[in-house]
């Protein structure tokens, strides 16, 4: 084998309290594809951005192509080829999509000038080369998540890059998606360079890895080949036991109990244009679908943060008008949203305070919150939920993310007694932590919650629900149900009904809203 | 829904300019209307002589606003330049040659050196050039208390001469913000500007070199500082270290109207440009129809929310 | 999965560094006490601490206040204003008599909270950034003040101002105990009640926030109304330290306040402070003044050598950027 791109030896990483690098020997070959796994809170982030120069290590070498190196900033390891795409997008979001991807490379013409022409003609060269239809002039907070996700994958494709490293990157992105940028890594291996791949959607690594290391509580457990390894093998090693099931059996009599949520007809802005859907009391509603599909909005629409058109939301078996978080909440709904970081952490804040949130009525007495319980509240859920930390006070921001979507599980699961909607539920969690959360998820349903979930992941929808809604363009194209439930019958589903829309009418482009 | 109503909708800038443009426009009506020499060339002239000052304090405050910064100590660095200048001259009114340059290196030294003090301390920016405000200010009145000094004639000249009947002063804010623009809009360091300004993290992590540009930002902040002194010292002729007290809170007042957010990242000189214009034309008009200097105030206040309450409240 | 077998011990190591944090502000009060102490033997003479604590309180309130606002995202530029336009209000009533007292506070208070209301207005419904809408309230109410009292204002006061400046009760001055009361009353509310829970929530995420149930708007109107009573009531204290009505009560105390504040760890990016330690922040800037004064230089030496310690105080226990 050649010489390695990057080898790490005995590198260690202190932060108060966490250590999560502990002395890790660590590396990639170039032409090759190595996947890194570990739970949540393994440190496969904090190895990445020691590689990627953000963060420095508290000891240990790093040697890269063949010279030892230690980076002083960012800005050093990408002059000398190494491209990080970090678990958190690192985009500008005030600014064009063509500005973003040639952040730091932007084509000059005349005078030194940075080209307009030439920066949008580039990106949309480098958008092309990637197989994305992404407009280079929408800033990047006009576009959906996962095409954000792409644009930051886009950025990759610019310079020389000898060794390309990518955390998480299809924790936003599904189908299609995932496809081209799979494409595109197995082209840029087959030009030598060396890739870092971490995704906690083991499927993937079988398909695209060649080789992977598994760390744990930021010690090495090892390195081997893919083909070397089964499914459950590379589980047990990342988890430190043997995981029997993945998902929890579903009750033995379909429910048939009354309608906890009925939406007949909804529509809601432009992306949702017909939607007729019910969950019932103790039952797990799958809604499946492309991603800009309108799932998210439906959901928002009922949780009462979106204008409602017309149709009807009934919860309960009463009509449900327009209603706050707060009213909705009041009513036992809880709503978990998609985007982690914006619309739910409070980064700042300890873990208690994400965690009893939406519920400061019960841990209030006399309009003072009572610390002893919402402590008592907050112990519970963070071992309910195995979340991995040393105390309910430690800022939220601190943990991984992983951790992070636990806490926030914890605090919906907790507070909606009547139904749960998920938007998401397990982005970026662990196998581990999945299966706990899938388990927690069905408790709650068995305990008499209706659960609305809305997942791009497709093996979790047919593992998971009773039953499955598959959406398209605004519409709810279909119910499947029972033994019909499987991810080709919701493919099958969802793309053939948008070929026969797109056949059956003429299709102007909608604004995106 | 028209070409014309998406691009307003996407472009949030593109509507402060309007809303401002807009309140010009009629701000110049309703000088006319109440008096029918404001809008005469002998007035605009006054009035374009007087941008020169506020304008370039304002540019500087742009940079580094956008930047994601604030500058608070631009009142007493021009303070202290107007000292230097009137006294340096009073000295040797030969070396005008001299102390010009003289000036503006010290001014952008001392920018930079907020810059690197709010990098290397990691100490909040209004802290940092809070205290050097106060820092300059003492200085200053260590070595002068009372305004004094005098220029030569051939520099005051500068503040007053005019081509074609347009001050130079006006011809030479319109050429340094044109080149501040297309600086900020087609140079990658410009661009940096905005990428700090955005997402300081995220900037660092596409391997920009954020320090570098912190400083910079705080530099050009002073150089701009330094050209106002000197048009200033220009106009009136003796150098004041109180002189700029209140043109702090000034410089950042055409920023933000002209749809600058000081969250940082977003906005740019045009913008800044028409807050300028407004502001000092407002002051004019005021002036010029009488109304007594304690309403004045309160009528400026007014405008500034008017010409930012409009179009923020779309922000949602 | 990390057990959770050593939660003690673990989150004491945490603690450690988020307290160290939090003392390095005292560390920095105390060496500055000992250097005045060291440098003017006056310094810790008990008339010249009562002093020093006498010019700190209105500050102190106006502080107790900004920290409120600055803990949504926000800021207060108009409190100085408010201070003296509250104190040419005090002169309005032409009271002679000490009577009038409770009806000048009662019309401070309703014009602060009023004020407030428009500031908190402006920013959370109408979206306006702070800094312009309370620079223009700034103007604005310089602008009303002026026009009143067509530029000199008369100092016709009830005589029992100045015992907000110089009363005693128990031997303690009246504005340190109004300064106690209004920083504990507060202090409670925002550490403990539900409602300071909210403000942290809004400052820390504001959609998420409104996710989670709060109304975002109303807690944010109430911050701002909560900084100009706050700041209305430190402009009667003042009145009564300064004795002589000017329009330029307070002056300067927007800007120190927030100074105060910000080396008071209160981060000016929302969500993240604590109402004693902006306190302790008035702390170090009041004894950075008096020792200035004590040492006898003069006002440009004192600028100068202000200048520096804020920032290095700043520095010593590094306020992060926002
Ligand atoms: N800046 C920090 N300060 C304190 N602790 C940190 C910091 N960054 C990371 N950690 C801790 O280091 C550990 C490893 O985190 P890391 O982000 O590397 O995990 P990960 O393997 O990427 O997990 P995930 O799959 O959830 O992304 C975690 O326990 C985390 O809480
Ligand atoms: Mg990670």
């Amino acid at each position: 084998m050649s010489a390695s791109v990057i080898e790490l030896s005995q590198i260690e990483k202190d932060y108060p309290g966490v250590k999560p690098l502990d002395k890790v020997d660590f590396a990639v070959q170039p032409g090759e594809i190595h996947a890194l796994l570990g739970e949540n809170g393994a440190g496969k982030s904090t190895l990445i951005r020691v590689m990627g120069g953000v963060t420095k290590p508290n000891s240990g070498t790093i040697t890269y192509l063949g010279k030892p190196v230690s980076w002083q900033s960012p800005k050093a390891a990408r002059a000398a080829g190494i491209h990080v795409i970090h678990q958190e997008l690192a985009l500008f979001p005030e600014l064009s999509v063509a500005e973003n991807i040639l952040v730091d490379a932007q084509p000059r013409g005349m005078l030194g000038l940075i080209s307009n022409r030439a920066r949008h003609a580039r990106a949309a060269e480098i958008l092309a080369q990637l197989g994305v239809d992404i407009p280079t002039h929408a800033k990047i907070d006009e576009l959906p998540l996962a095409d954000q996700q792409m644009v930051e994958i886009a950025k990759a494709l610019v310079g020389d890059v000898r060794l390309l490293i990518l955390d998480e990157p299809t924790a936003v992105i599904a189908g299609r998606e995932v496809d081209l940028l799979f494409e595109n890594m197995r082209r840029l291996r087959n030009e030598g360079v060396g890739i870092v791949y971490v995704s906690h959607r083991l499927e993937e690594i079988f398909e695209i890895a060649d080789r992977v290391t598994i760390l744990k509580d930021g010690q090495l457990v090892g390195t081997s080949p893919v083909s070397a390894l089964t499914r459950e093998e590379m589980i047990t090693k990342m988890v430190g036991r043997r995981l029997s099931q993945i998902y929890p059996p579903r009750r033995a009599a379909p429910a048939d109990g009354p309608d906890v949520l009925s939406v007949r007809n909804l529509r809601a802005g432009p992306r949702v244009r017909d939607v007729s859907l019910n969950v019932r009391v103790g039952e797990i509603v799958g809604v499946a679908g492309m991603v800009g599909s309108g799932r998210t909005e439906v959901a928002e629409a009922i949780f009462g943060t979106r204008a409602v058109d017309s149709g009807v939301i009934e919860f309960d078996g009463k009509p449900f008008e327009r209603k706050l978080p707060k009213g909705s909440i009041g009513h036992g709904l809880g709503f978990l949203t998609e985007s982690r970081k914006d619309d739910g952490l409070f980064l700042g804040l300890p873990i208690s305070a994400n965690i009893v949130a939406p519920d400061l009525d019960a841990i209030t007495k006399r309009g003072l919150i009572d610390r002893k319980q919402e402590r008592a509240v907050a112990t519970r859920q963070i071992q309910d939920f195995s979340v991995a930390t040393p105390s309910p006070d430690v800022k939220i921001g601190n943990l991984s993310g992983g951790n992070q979507q636990k806490v926030l599980f914890s605090r919906w699961s907790r507070i909606a007694s009547k139904l749960l909607i998920l938007d998401e539920p397990t982005r970026g969690v662990d196998i581990g932590a999945k299966v706990e959360i899938y388990r927690i998820v069905r408790r709650l349903a068995d305990s008499g919650v209706g659960v609305l979930m809305i997942s791009s992941e497709l093996p979790e929808i047919v593992g998971l629900s009773d039953r499955v809604f598959v959406m398209a363009q605004g519409h709810v194209v279909g119910e499947i149900k029972g033994d019909a439930l499987s991810e080709e019958a919701i493919m099958d589903l969802a793309v053939r009904s948008v070929e026969d829309r797109n056949a059956g009418m003429d299709q102007h482009a909608e604004p995106v809203g | 829904m028209s070409a014309i109503a998406m691009d307003i909708r996407r472009n949030r800038l593109m509507l402060s300019y309007l809303i401002v443009a807009v309140l010009l426009v009629l701000l110049a009506v309703a000088g006319g209307f109440l008096s029918d020499r404001f809008l005469t060339w002998r007035n605009i002239g006054n009035l374009l002589q007087q941008l020169i000052v506020l304008g370039m304090v304002s540019l500087g405050q742009t940079f580094v606003v956008l930047m994601g910064g604030i500058d608070l100590a631009i009142g007493s660095l021009v303070g202290a330049l107007t000292v230097f200048l009137a006294n340096f001259l009073e000295w040797r009114p030969d070396l005008v040659w001299l102390a010009l340059p003289l000036a503006l290196i010290a001014a952008t030294g001392v920018g930079a050196i907020n810059g690197l003090l709010t990098v290397v301390l990691r100490v909040h920016p209004l802290i940092v050039t809070l205290g050097m405000s106060s820092i300059i200010f003492g200085g200053t009145l260590m070595y002068r208390k009372e305004p004094g000094g005098s220029v030569p004639r051939a520099f005051a000249d500068i503040a007053y001469t005019k081509v074609g009947g347009i001050p130079i002063s006006a011809i030479v804010l319109v050429v340094i913000f044109a080149l501040a623009g297309l600086w900020l809009q087609r140079t990658r360091t410009g661009r940096s500007i905005y990428f700090a300004g955005g997402d300081r993290e995220a900037a660092r992590l596409n391997g920009l070199p954020v320090d570098r540009i912190v400083v910079l930002a705080y530099a050009l902040s002073g150089l701009c500082a330094g050209i106002a002194a000197i048009f200033l010292t220009a106009r009136t002729g003796v150098g004041d270290p109180r002189i700029g007290v209140a043109l702090t809170l000034q410089s950042v007042t055409p920023v933000v109207v002209g749809g600058t957010i000081l969250a940082g990242g977003r906005g740019g000189v045009l913008g800044t440009f028409l807050g300028v214009l407004l502001v000092t034309m407002l002051n004019s008009l005021l002036n010029f129809v009488n109304v007594s200097s304690y309403y004045q105030w309160v009528i400026q206040g007014l405008i500034i929310l008017i010409a930012v309450g409009i179009h923020s409240s779309r922000r949602k | 999965m990390t057990p959770l077998d050593t939660p003690m011990q673990r989150s004491q190591s945490i603690s450690i560094a988020s307290v160290f944090e939090r003392y390095g502000l005292v560390i920095f009060l105390v060496a500055l006490m000992v250097v005045a102490a060291i440098a003017s033997p006056t310094f810790l003479r008990p008339a010249n601490l009562v002093n020093v604590l006498t010019i700190a309180a209105p500050l102190g309130m106006v502080v107790v206040g900004q920290t409120f606002v600055i803990l949504v995202r926000g800021l207060d530029l108009s409190v100085a204003s408010l201070m003296a336009t509250v104190a040419v209000l005090a002169t309005a009533f032409k009271a002679t008599t000490n009577e009038a007292i409770p009806m000048i506070f009662i019309a401070a208070i309703a014009l602060s909270a009023m004020v407030g209301l428009v500031n908190g207005w402006l920013v959370a419904k109408r979206n306006v950034s702070p800094f312009l809408a309370t620079l223009a309230m700034m103007i604005i109410l310089q602008g009303a003040r002026f026009a009143y009292t067509g530029g000199a204002p008369i100092s016709t006061l009830p005589p029992g101002m100045g015992f907000l400046a110089s009363g005693r009760v128990l031997g303690i001055p009246v504005n340190l105990i109004t300064l106690a009361f209004l920083a504990i009353a507060f202090g409670i509310v925002l550490h403990r009640s539900r409602l300071g829970r909210e403000i942290f929530m809004v400052g820390s995420n504001p959609k998420a926030a409104f996710l989670n149930g709060v109304a975002p708007d109303r807690v944010v109107i109430l911050c701002y109304v909560i900084c100009s009573v706050c700041a209305g009531i430190g402009g009667l204290f003042l009145l009564g330290y300064v004795g002589t009505v000017s329009n330029w009560v307070g002056q300067g105390y927007e800007l120190d306040s927030i100074v105060a504040a910000v080396m008071g760890g209160v981060a000016l990016s929302g969500g993240r402070g604590n109402v004693f330690a902006a306190l302790l922040g008035v702390a170090v800037l009041v004894v950075i003044n008096n020792l200035v004064l004590l040492l006898g230089f003069p006002i440009e030496m004192q600028l100068i050598i202000k200048g520096i310690i804020i920032i290095g105080a700043a520095a010593f226990y590094r306020t992060r950027l926002a």
